[in-house]
């Protein structure tokens, strides 16, 4: 097995192994200490899972709670009701969690932040309700007695064997978590909750991945719910309410927001404490709180963050400037990379006659009341070409831009790309239409490394896409490898190749707009529409850039439409120019001749026309 | 009848609401810990009626300068260096804090419940054939005048200008000389006070307990949330909304049912109206 | 110098919008500062204002360092802001925003509502009118007034005549004397060459957040070094 299997390997199953090795641990102690470890293990699976929904897409739930007691009445109800054995038992009360899931995020996921709180925090309270009322099924508040789990015919009655027991299935189920949270899907929850319109814009459709969130993790929780009821003895509603929700968002939160074992480890130890320290029991709720607003306030990615910045300032140290720049701009290696890691053909003017052209706007206005933004706007942008769009502030040109990429509706007209409309079609598919973009405040996912953001532009982005791939991630399949060759391509043609692996946050703009640039064409778009991006950047890099646009554009065939307000710029680029105005155009042609057009100096200069 | 039980406790419900929007229109800040403010009300009246014995009365007014200037002290020490973080880190913050609040008085009190008599006695009124109690009138007439003060304050007063100017636009009011930080400031001590006033009309009949603090919280947002969020009249006539709405599950279906109501309503206005009923229109500025 | 900027960096996260301005305006004078879109001109007015951080420089007015205070207290000591996009509040009436500026005011001498009412008298037609219903044009005008009761000696206004028409524009120019005549310093962001030539004595030209021309208006109007700086 090559070394990138094994270590694709090592990284996914280690959560399993540590729980594992921390059950068998937990053997060699007393009775009373393999309660707590059989207990803790089980709020580690929790943390897992609202690491998925807290870390990494940053949602708050005060639902989890109700998972929990889900998880432990769906398993307990069957068997002290039903005689159904255990294994199934279980097996029905993740399936409850899902379903449970997947009832909170299907109307959820509409909003964010404080009234997703508050939904979920409804889910809470109804749910345990409804338990609580439901006297003949579930005991009602007296709670219901939880015979030892039965499996295959043995009861794991005692605390040695429950313990292994426990820590089998809690690997076993982390599994599957930790596959999510290491792929492609656990990348794509990062990045919505980085950016939600550049995520979209490479084909992550947010409400999809977060109701996928919602019911896996809500299956997980009900899995440790299930799983951990046997050794209370007892359950109960309330002590599966609105505080034991509230005090799991603090697993993720002190523990690390940075991956699945900040979660983990964060739910294992927060868990243990109470036990390891009697004395202070009454106290440890308070001193969570004050753990927690502290961990907010000046560690906001939780302790993980202690370690991982001094690692990271150790590496900043070694080799910047020079190396990244060192990445070649020349035109015949950077085809070769980009066309030697995609096998697919080029899409840049295949299949299009080349007179043919490739976007067509066609009388499009938008309106905001009476504001005309966009005032019946025509363009045609042949294949392979490049055109300049420019004007002062105000002149409606971000908004052709959004209406162009799907982000706003037109009130009138249409928009072509490759002659088929793009009118009915959402955001998230324009990717795979073949039209990418870049945006005015260098969008890239921050938190996630270079190689990653331009591995998710690949465009492969539906939830079942994401897991599918997240599964070929763990076993370091062909087609994940593929990926990450023609993502690294993409890095080395724009020179940052060298900084694949640290995080997009911490370069340059002059590096953001290139890493920008990569998500751009790793997908072999036709168009790719960027909005100024040599803003904010010296002479000498804008120099590079526009070498390194003009390349992309000879050796792939991609056509590009760009925005700036750098005229110099445009002129050295484009083929043709247009210049709007208060939401019309006003001028179009090559270059030279567009700049030196009176209404263009006008509409920037206000020179006194003849005629005024 | 049932009515008029349900406009008593709505109109405790409505100052517990005009305390949430009032914090978050000013300072765009949802808190979560309001309801721990308003058992922090309760608790302070106790404190003064029992403890301090200084009687009942003075409690209504020295109760919301306490939990305003507690509100105010959470603002400045806590909230401050984290409002540098994101949305998620202030509201789990709010949730914590709130937490911890509740916490702090069940450790000092050593005992979960505690009650307060009634500063409003005496035999009940007819008015027609519904028999209302003194109480009641009270509380209801308190409560609702209290929020029409509250409100006027914020729309009319000096003070109140401010506030207003950093909710329509933070930029535009910096330029105006107010300073942000001493907006948030006094944003979080009106909405404080109102939060404790909130805790000293709902003490007697609801009790002091870290119960308070949770179902305040959630009927003060389902009452904002029914008005809008982040329209002050629509919190009070969400709140009134609210009460009855949840006495009359209590009374024609099962005092379970009054647990579930309020969660039922806000999860069926977010779904078909979440603008609520007075949604502030942002007009745009050309 | 009433006042005085040296060494202005801005950054916004990654990007320098501004690196190294230096100004110096003196009192009753006007300054315009222009250049393309991107160059920097807003950020380095929003900086003077304390609304951006400074990443280096220093920003004197009449003699005292006010580099580090908030945008609140620099409008309250006389130097206020006029932003590119207004900064209205939709709700209030022109009244009450007249009250609101007159807050920065307290303290020191105010100027009553009334000398705004007569130097844009549709706005004293409009006394109750609400701020979002008013045109751009008025719109404007109360932005300039609610700057003006806060009584500065300074006033950094951000292309005000964006958005305006023509027929405006000339009536604009006259109020900007008048408010220079009542002694007021005025610094003026402007793309528009011919408003900023008569208006102001001297230019500075910023292309890419440094300065690339510096010289007396009636100069600017007929450099081809200055369309070069916005065209290069």
């Amino acid at each position: 097995m090559s070394s990138g299997s094994l270590r694709a390997a090592a990284r996914v199953l280690a959560p399993s192994a540590c729980l594992l090795a921390v059950a068998v641990i937990g053997l060699l102690f007393g009775t009373y200490w393999q309660y707590v470890v059989a207990i803790s293990i089980t709020a580690a699976v929790i943390g897992s899972a609202l690491a998925m929904l807290v870390a990494y897409a940053r949602c708050i739930t005060i639902a989890s709670g109700a998972m929990m007691a889900i998880g432990a009445y769906g398993a307990t109800v069957p068997v002290v009701h039903g005689n159904v054995p255990f294994l199934p038992a279980l097996g029905f009360a993740i399936l409850l969690g899902a379903i449970a899931g997947l009832v909170l995020a299907i109307p959820g996921v509409r909003f964010r932040s404080h009234n997703l709180a508050m939904v979920t925090l409804v889910f809470q309270a109804v749910v345990i309700i409804i338990l609580r009322e439901s006297k003949a099924l579930t005991g009602g508040a007296e709670g219901i007695n939880v015979p030892p789990p039965v499996v295959f015919g043995h009861a794991f009655a005692g605390d040695a064997e429950f313990l292994l027991l426990c820590g089998l299935l809690c690997a076993l189920a982390v599994l599957p978590m930790a596959v999510l949270l290491e792929g492609p899907f656990g990348k794509n929850l990062r990045a919505l909750a980085s950016n939600e319109n550049a995520a979209r814009a490479f084909g992550i459709d947010v409400s999809h991945h977060l109701v996928a969130a919602f019911t896996w993790s809500s299956a997980l929780i009900a899995f440790a719910g299930a799983i951990s009821a046997p050794r209370f003895r007892i359950i109960d509603p309330d002590s599966y309410g609105i505080l034991t929700s509230i005090f799991t968002l603090a697993y993720p939160i002190i523990g690390g927001m940075g991956s699945i074992w900040g979660g983990l480890v964060g739910g294992g130890v927060l868990r243990a404490i109470p036990e390891l320290l009697r004395p202070l029991a009454d106290y440890i709720e308070l001193i969570f709180c004050a753990l927690v607003v502290g961990t907010l306030a000046f560690f906001p990615e939780g302790a993980a963050s202690l370690i991982r910045t001094r690692r990271r300032s150790r590496r900043a140290q070694t080799g910047l400037g020079p190396r990244a720049e060192r990445g070649s701009l020349s035109a015949a290696s950077m085809a070769e990379a980009l066309k030697g890691a995609d096998p697919r053909p080029s899409r840049g003017g295949e299949g299009t006659s080349p007179d043919a052209p490739i976007l067509t706007i066609e009388s499009v206005s938008r309106s905001y009341g009476a504001m005309r933004a966009v005032a019946g706007v025509s363009l045609s942008v042949p294949a392979r070409s490049l055109h300049g769009l420019m004007g002062p502030n105000g002149a409606g040109k971000t908004t052709l831009f959004n209406i162009v990429s799907g982000f706003i509706s037109a009130d009138e007209g249409r928009v072509r790309l490759a002659g088929a409309p793009l009118d009915a079609i959402p955001i998230e598919r324009r990717i795979g239409l073949g039209m990418t973009r870049t945006f005015q405040h260098a969008a890239v996912f921050q938190r996630l490394s270079c190689l990653d953001n331009v591995m998710i532009a690949l465009g492969r982005n539906t939830v079942l896409q994401a897991t599918v791939r997240s599964i070929s991630a763990a076993l370091n399949s062909a087609a994940i490898r593929s990926e990450r060759r023609a993502a690294m391509a993409a890095l080395e043609a724009v020179g940052l190749v060298a900084r694949a692996a640290e995080a997009a946050g911490a370069l340059s703009l002059g590096d953001q707009r290139r890493l920008e640039i990569a998500r751009a064409i790793v997908s072999r778009p036709q168009l790719i529409l960027l909005d100024e991006p040599v803003s904010g950047l010296s002479k000498e890099e804008a120099q590079r850039l526009r070498e390194l646009l003009l390349a992309i554009n000879r050796e792939l065939g991609i056509a590009m439409v760009v925005i700036e307000h750098n005229i110099g710029f445009l002129v050295s680029l484009c083929d043709r120019i247009s210049v709007m105005s208060e939401g019309k155009i006003i001028a179009e042609g090559d270059a030279a001749s567009v700049v030196a057009d009176p209404r263009v100096r006008h509409a920037y200069f206000g020179e006194r026309e003849a005629a005024a | 009848m049932i009515i008029v039980g349900g406009l008593k406790f709505g109109a405790i419900y409505a100052l517990a609401a005009l305390g949430i929007v009032v914090i978050h229109k000013a300072t765009r800040t949802v808190n979560f810990a309001h309801g721990a403010f308003v058992l922090a009300g309760a608790w302070a009246t106790y404190g003064v009626v029992e403890v301090l014995k200084i009687g009942y009365w003075p409690a209504y007014v020295l109760v919301p300068i306490a939990t305003g200037l507690l509100a105010a002290a959470v603002e400045l020490v806590m909230l401050r260096p984290i409002r540098r973080a994101d949305m998620f880190a202030v509201i789990t913050s709010t949730i914590f804090i709130g937490i911890g609040l509740s916490e702090v008085y069940r450790l000092v009190q050593n005992t979960e419940m505690m009650g307060l008599p009634n500063p409003v006695s005496g035999p009940p009124i007819f008015i027609g054939d519904v028999i209302v109690t003194k109480e009641q009138i009270w509380v209801f007439a308190g409560a609702i005048l209290s929020g029409l003060v509250g409100l006027a304050i914020f729309g009319y007063a000096r003070l109140g200008r401010g506030l207003r100017a950093m909710a329509a636009n933070p930029r535009g009011a910096v330029l105006c000389g107010y300073s942000a930080d001493a907006m948030n400031a006094m944003a979080w001590f009106l909405g404080g006070a109102l939060a404790g006033l909130a805790g000293v009309f709902a003490a007697p009949s609801k009790g002091i307990s870290p119960d308070l603090a949770i179902s305040m919280i959630t009927a003060g947002f389902v009452a904002a949330v029914i008005g809008g969020f982040d329209s002050l009249r629509g919190a009070l006539l969400g709140g009134l909304i609210l009460g009855i709405a949840e006495t009359l599950a209590a009374g024609y279906v099962s005092s379970a049912m009054k647990n579930a109501v309020s969660f039922l309503l806000l999860f069926v206005v977010l779904l078909w109206r979440p603008q609520g009923l007075f949604p502030e229109a942002r007009i745009r500025d050309v | 110098m009433i006042l005085e900027v040296s060494g202005l960096r801005v950054a916004s996260g990654p990007m320098i919008r501004v690196d190294g301005l230096d100004l110096s305006l003196p009192e009753r004078g006007c300054l315009a500062l222009l250049g393309p879109n991107g160059a920097g001109k807003t950020a380095s007015v929003e900086a003077i204002a304390g609304l951006l951080p400074k990443a280096a420089g220093r920003v004197k007015f009449e003699g005292h360092d006010i580099t580090a205070l908030s945008p609140s207290r620099v409008v309250r000591r006389g130097v206020a802001l006029v932003p590119q996009w207004r900064e209205l509040f939709p709700n209030f009436s022109v009244e009450e925003t007249l009250l609101a500026g007159s807050n920065a005011a307290r303290g020191r001498l105010p100027i009553p509502a009334d000398a705004v009412y007569e130097l844009f008298p549709r706005l004293g037609e409009r006394r109750r009118q609400l701020a979002g219903s008013l045109s751009g044009g008025e719109q404007q005008m109360l932005a300039i007034g609610r700057a003006l009761v806060t009584n500065p000696k300074v006033m950094l206004l951000d292309e005000p005549s964006a958005g305006l028409a023509v027929g405006i524009v000339r009536t604009f120019v006259e109020t900007v004397n008048r408010i220079r005549e009542s002694g007021v310093a005025v610094l003026l962001v402007e793309q528009n060459l011919e408003i900023a030539a008569a208006l102001a004595e001297s230019c500075i030209v910023l292309a890419a957040g440094r300065v690339a021309w510096r010289g007396p208006a009636r100069d600017a109007m007929n450099s081809e070094e200055i369309q070069r700086a916005f065209f290069a």
